[in-house]
């Protein structure tokens, strides 16, 4: 309930970020805490120093180039889903933004905290795997697939901040969720989108191993792009986990399904 | 609708002339006054008076209490469900600066503190007797503050900590060790009175406190061996928790000086808080001051004290500072008190017309590690046969101690179990008997000719017109429409269910209720009264009654409530009982005070007191009048505040009744279901006021379905640790998983008090776990699924339609 002694700093540019992290014992970047204040609140992490990393003008912004869109990895959610810009060139990504959380959870978390944390059953690691995202760190640049690392885990190292996040744009893609009724965090959720070279399809909150693309789909998709490619598939119950909402055979089928749905109903977003 | 498609079966004649007596007295001309006038605010919506103060943040919560010097009090929770305490180490957490005491359970035995006198057992002569199976008085577990030898659920504190920060206690607590010898454990309902389950009291080796038969066993054995059909079923109705919006808090101070205790803390009410903290402190009631205003929510939980109340004022004595205790959410979870939890086997014995002949019961209620309430299992008791009309029961009532958190009775205690077993068992005997649900059910229904009813274990339904209510609703639901809405649902891979559920249940509480209403020289009416709100909007609704009997503005009236140095006497906020048992007391104190203004403005006016008119708040006569302030105002210095106080015993209970009709949509594919259609007609006798009562209705509905839907106190039976910690995993009714309802109130007054009230508060709950299975049952029938378990989430309910699915493909198969 009440956070072990803590320092809050707020720094005005990734260097000073930096210098704080390093002169920190313990330290955390803050950049939303919907994860990381109850953690500390139940004692479950304890850290010196939070530096909250959101009013740092270089992590700010959202620009479009010919084959890309970058966020600064401040960016808020509420941001992302209302940018014209967004809605226009990824319709489903400003539209799955909109439904991260509610409306006070919007307003504060960023796109760089959900992506930095890796839930497995967070929104934004689906979108960036099926949007092919490059990451950019204040020290290197990563493709979607060397960042994911499992569970709560990604390639960014201690201290290392991430700068930016650039999605591919596709011709067009879909994304639909099953919500955990509890939760409403996904139980399930795929991310379906068709770049020029082939159809990338990203699955959150049901692999046991956090975000995965699913390839078989992704094939038959390719082959024909219709909803019907993938009734004689079966999501890969190895990889599916398994708790009190939904066990592996069930989480199977949402997968399916939301993937079915998500190819049907592209340029938008489903909540199933 | 057939409705006469065979003769109605001959129901026994009213029971009423000899059982049962309604007499409350031949009303005092001035309460035949107050009852026969016109109703001028009673029945009209009146826009609660206290909404603005709460939603503009000025309500008055036990947190928002703050005493000079107060200090904060963390508790040291069990992690294991059965153990036997060893040594506590409390020097690390003492070695913390500002840390002021830890208190562990040789101090408590030291001080002499006592145990909680619950008094579990309901006593009233309309509650059912529930006894021990040697037919003792029942052991309940003496629940000490902390506890003696044995730690008996997760959750259950061992010792607090003391210290000048909230979050140095939290800190110190983690560092008090306790060293525990762990036993075995038993949590589940349906394993702790099998042969070989750890005992969790060595004084009931076998966990069960209470085994009593009600009923006529002859008479039902003779039944079932004659009926053309019998029906059985097995239906756990799980553990749920009340989540209120605001956790438990407390705020306690003794004052060395006045050896006085004062405790700040939220609860269904002050006065029997007061009375029982006093005895666990072992100090003479007037002892301890209880202060009780604004109420996040109740709904049982906050009925009876919690530990932690008499531990923060003895720990205010210790330190020599008020304590202030504040649960978090967690907390909450882990060890409010819950709700529920019983098991029930049920047998329906049928003659060839469908009619029922019997029906034998085995209710088995899960009371958790000690017994602070067999309300449930006693309000159950009483309603098994629900509104039908069954010559003959019998029912075996257990209750059994298991290790987990005590439970209690919770929204509409122990009815929505009962109603849940023989409404589902209408539903399945419709199907078996191959009838329609609804015409099985007209069959049965107690009619309006036979009340007051005594139904087969005893109970006196005091009115009602169960088959009204029934065709109102099906009316509502537009049931003809049923089939082309299925059909257009279908088109979108949706399977339109509809559930269908009635519902009686019984209102008792406490049956005495003090009010003293003062007409001020200000202009006011104070109203004094011990029931306790928690939402239910009493500042509005009793003002309402008060407003009406002395026929002045609502606005006027003030509703007074919540501190025991004021409110002497009370019965709190139970059991459907605040509207009845305040409405009829404030009643009579208000005849009682209008015959002292009478006789007061015939002598300021030298008349005949009998030829006073009192209209609108004012009396005239003879070409002279005075309203009922000025008249206060007037004779204050000769005769004192025109005042009255009155203390009412009721004990005959009401039986607010109706009927629930509900459609759900599921999808084929994931099994999520969504409700598209909730209809209920609620028999609350009288309506005070309509907005209130729809609220309550509301609520109701939301907190039924909530379980059926969502909710689950889970717990890993192999390590006895509850998994549904909190909001992640604890599902709950929200605005956008409600649909919106078509509710109407039906209101047949109760013979039983002078205003014909029922209750309100609790017949939305009652009806709603059966009528939600009921259509989630009916959406999945083509699957061939009978029965499916709460919560139905939509992963239960795509189990149910793909192991349906299996087994007709297996039948297929083996049949090609």
């Amino acid at each position: 309930m009440y956070l072990y002694d803590t320092t809050y700093l707020r720094p005005g540019s990734i260097d000073e970020a930096k210098a704080l992290y390093d002169a920190g014992e313990s330290p955390a970047f803050l950049s939303g805490g919907h994860t990381l204040l109850p953690a500390m609140k139940g004692h479950l992490a304890r850290h010196d120093r939070l530096i909250d990393i959101r009013r740092i003008p270089e992590l700010q912004g959202i620009a479009e180039d010919e084959s890309y869109l970058t966020i600064g990895a401040a960016t808020r959610h509420c941001d992302v889903a209302a940018a014209p810009v967004v809605r226009n060139c990824i319709p489903a990504l400003a539209g799955m933004v909109g439904t991260i959380g509610d409306v006070q959870v919007r307003h504060v978390g960023t796109i760089g905290g959900s992506l930095a944390n890796n839930d497995p059953a967070a929104d934004y690691p689906s979108a960036a795997l099926a949007l092919d995202a490059i990451f950019r760190t204040d020290q290197r640049t990563l493709t979607a697939e060397e960042y994911f690392q499992g569970l709560y885990t990604t390639a960014l190292e201690p201290g290392e901040l991430l700068v930016s996040v650039s999605f591919r744009k596709p011709e067009h893609a879909g994304y639909a969720k099953f919500r955990n009724p509890a939760s409403r965090y996904a139980l399930a959720a795929a991310f379906v989108a068709v770049h020029a070279d082939g159809v990338r399809v990203a699955i959150t909150g049901a692999g046991n191993d956090g975000v995965y693309r699913w390839h078989e789909a992704e094939s038959a998709l390719g082959h024909k792009f219709e909803s019907e490619s993938l009734d004689p598939l079966r999501a890969d119950m190895e990889n599916m986990s398994s708790d009190m909402h939904a066990n592996a055979e069930y989480r199977a089928e949402l997968v399916k399904f939301c993937t079915q749905k998500a190819v049907t109903n592209q340029n938008c977003i489903t909540l199933l | 609708m057939n409705k006469n498609a065979l003769p109605r079966r001959a129901v026994p004649a009213p029971t009423a002339s000899r059982e049962v007596s309604y007499r409350h007295g031949e009303p005092s001309p001035e309460l035949k006054l107050v009852t026969d006038a016109l109703f001028r605010h009673i029945g009209k919506p009146v826009p609660r008076k206290e909404d603005e103060r709460l939603i503009t943040g000025k309500g008055r919560f036990t947190d928002d209490f703050n005493l000079p010097g107060q200090v904060y009090a963390a508790m040291v929770r069990s992690p294991h469900p059965h153990a036997v305490i060893g040594r506590t180490d409390a020097s690390a957490a003492l070695a913390l600066p500002g840390v002021l005491a830890v208190l562990t359970p040789e101090d408590m035995l030291a001080d002499d503190l006592q145990p909680i006198p619950h008094n579990p057992v309901p006593s009233t002569n309309y509650d059912v007797k529930l006894r021990a199976s040697d037919g003792s008085f029942p052991f309940v577990g003496p629940h000490y503050p902390l506890p003696l030898k044995k730690v008996r659920h997760v959750g259950e504190v061992v010792a607090l900590v003391v210290a000048e920060t909230p979050a140095l206690a939290e800190e110190a607590s983690e560092l008090v060790d306790v060293e525990y010898d762990v036993l075995p454990h038993v949590t589940a309902t349906a394993e702790a009175f099998q042969e070989g389950a750890p005992a969790v009291w060595d004084e009931v080796p076998d966990n069960v406190l209470v085994d009593s038969r009600f009923g006529d066993e002859e008479g039902t054995d003779a039944a079932f061996r004659r009926a053309a059909h019998v029906v059985k079923r097995r239906f756990h109705i799980d553990r749920v928790t009340a989540v209120t919006i605001e956790p438990r808090a407390a705020l306690g101070h003794f004052d060395a000086e006045t050896g006085r205790y004062t405790l700040y803390a939220g609860s269904g009410g002050a006065v029997r808080q007061k009375g029982e903290i006093s005895k666990v402190l072992g100090v003479d009631r007037e002892r301890l001051r209880v202060l009780s205003f604004d109420v996040g929510g109740n709904f049982g939980a906050r009925n009876r004290v919690y530990v932690e109340f008499p531990l923060i004022l003895w720990a205010s004595r210790r330190v020599g500072r008020p304590v202030k205790f504040t649960a978090t959410r967690s907390e909450s979870f882990l060890t409010e008190y819950q709700g529920r939890d019983l098991i029930t086997t049920v047998e329906l014995a049928f003659d060839e017309a469908g009619y029922i002949l019997a029906m034998r019961a085995d209710n088995i209620s899960n009371v958790g590690a000690r017994c602070v309430s067999l309300s449930p299992l006693s309000k159950g008791s009483g309603l098994i046969s629900g509104s039908y009309h069954i010559p003959c029961a019998t029912l075996r009532a257990r209750a059994i101690f298991t290790n987990t958190m005590c439970t209690q009775a919770y929204r509409s205690s122990g009815r929505p179990e009962v109603t849940f077993a023989i409404e589902r068992m209408m539903d399945l005997a419709a199907e078996e008997l191959g009838m329609d649900r609804v015409e099985l059910r007209r069959r049965n229904l107690v009619p309006p000719d036979a009340m007051p009813y005594t139904n087969p274990v005893g109970q006196h339904y005091d009115s009602g017109e169960y088959e009204k209510n029934m065709d109102r609703a099906i009316e509502l639901s537009d049931w003809d429409g049923f089939e082309a809405r299925k059909a257009e649902a279908r088109a979108r891979g949706k399977l339109l269910g509809r559930g269908f559920a009635n519902y009686v249940e019984s209102s008792i509480g406490t049956p005495r209720e003090r009010a003293e209403i003062t007409v001020t020289e200000d202009g006011r009416v104070e109203v004094i009264i011990g029931t306790q709100p928690s939402g239910q909007g009493h500042e509005t609704s009793f003002a309402q009654v008060v407003a009406d009997m002395l026929g002045v503005p609502v606005e006027r009236v003030q509703i007074i409530l919540g501190d025991t140095d004021i409110v002497k006497e009370g019965g709190g906020s139970h059991s459907g009982r605040s509207m009845r048992h305040a409405g009829t007391v404030m009643a009579i104190a208000s005849a009682e005070l209008l015959a002292d203004a009478k006789s007061r403005f015939a002598d300021l006016h030298g008349i005949n007191s009998s030829d006073i008119d009192f209209h609108d708040g004012v009396f005239s006569a003879a070409g002279v009048s005075t309203d009922i302030f000025a008249l206060a105002q007037a004779t204050a210095a000769d005769k004192g505040a025109l005042h009255a106080a009155h203390t009412n015993e009721m004990h005959t209970p009401v039986f607010p009744n109706g009927t629930a009709i509900c459609e759900i949509e599921v999808c084929m594919h994931t099994g999520a279901p969504v409700i598209t259609r909730y209809v209920t007609v609620d028999d609350v006798g009288r309506c005070i006021n309509p907005l209130i009562v729809h609220g309550q209705t509301h609520g109701g509905i939301a907190q039924g379905v909530g379980q059926a839907m969502w909710e689950l106190c889970a717990i890993d039976e192999e390590t006895g640790q509850p998994s549904a910690g909190s909001f992640m995993d604890y599902g709950m009714p929200r605005s956008d998983n409600m649909p919106s309802f078509t509710c109407e109130i039906a209101e047949v007054h109760s013979p039983t008090n002078p205003l014909g009230i029922k209750a309100g508060g609790e017949g939305g709950t009652t009806p709603a776990l059966a009528v939600i299975v009921s259509a989630i049952v009916d959406a999945l029938s083509e699957f061939g699924v009978r029965d499916i378990s709460m919560p139905v989430t939509p992963q239960r309910i795509w189990q149910a339609m793909r192991s349906a699915q299996r087994n007709q493909d297996n039948l297929d198969r083996s049949n090609r």
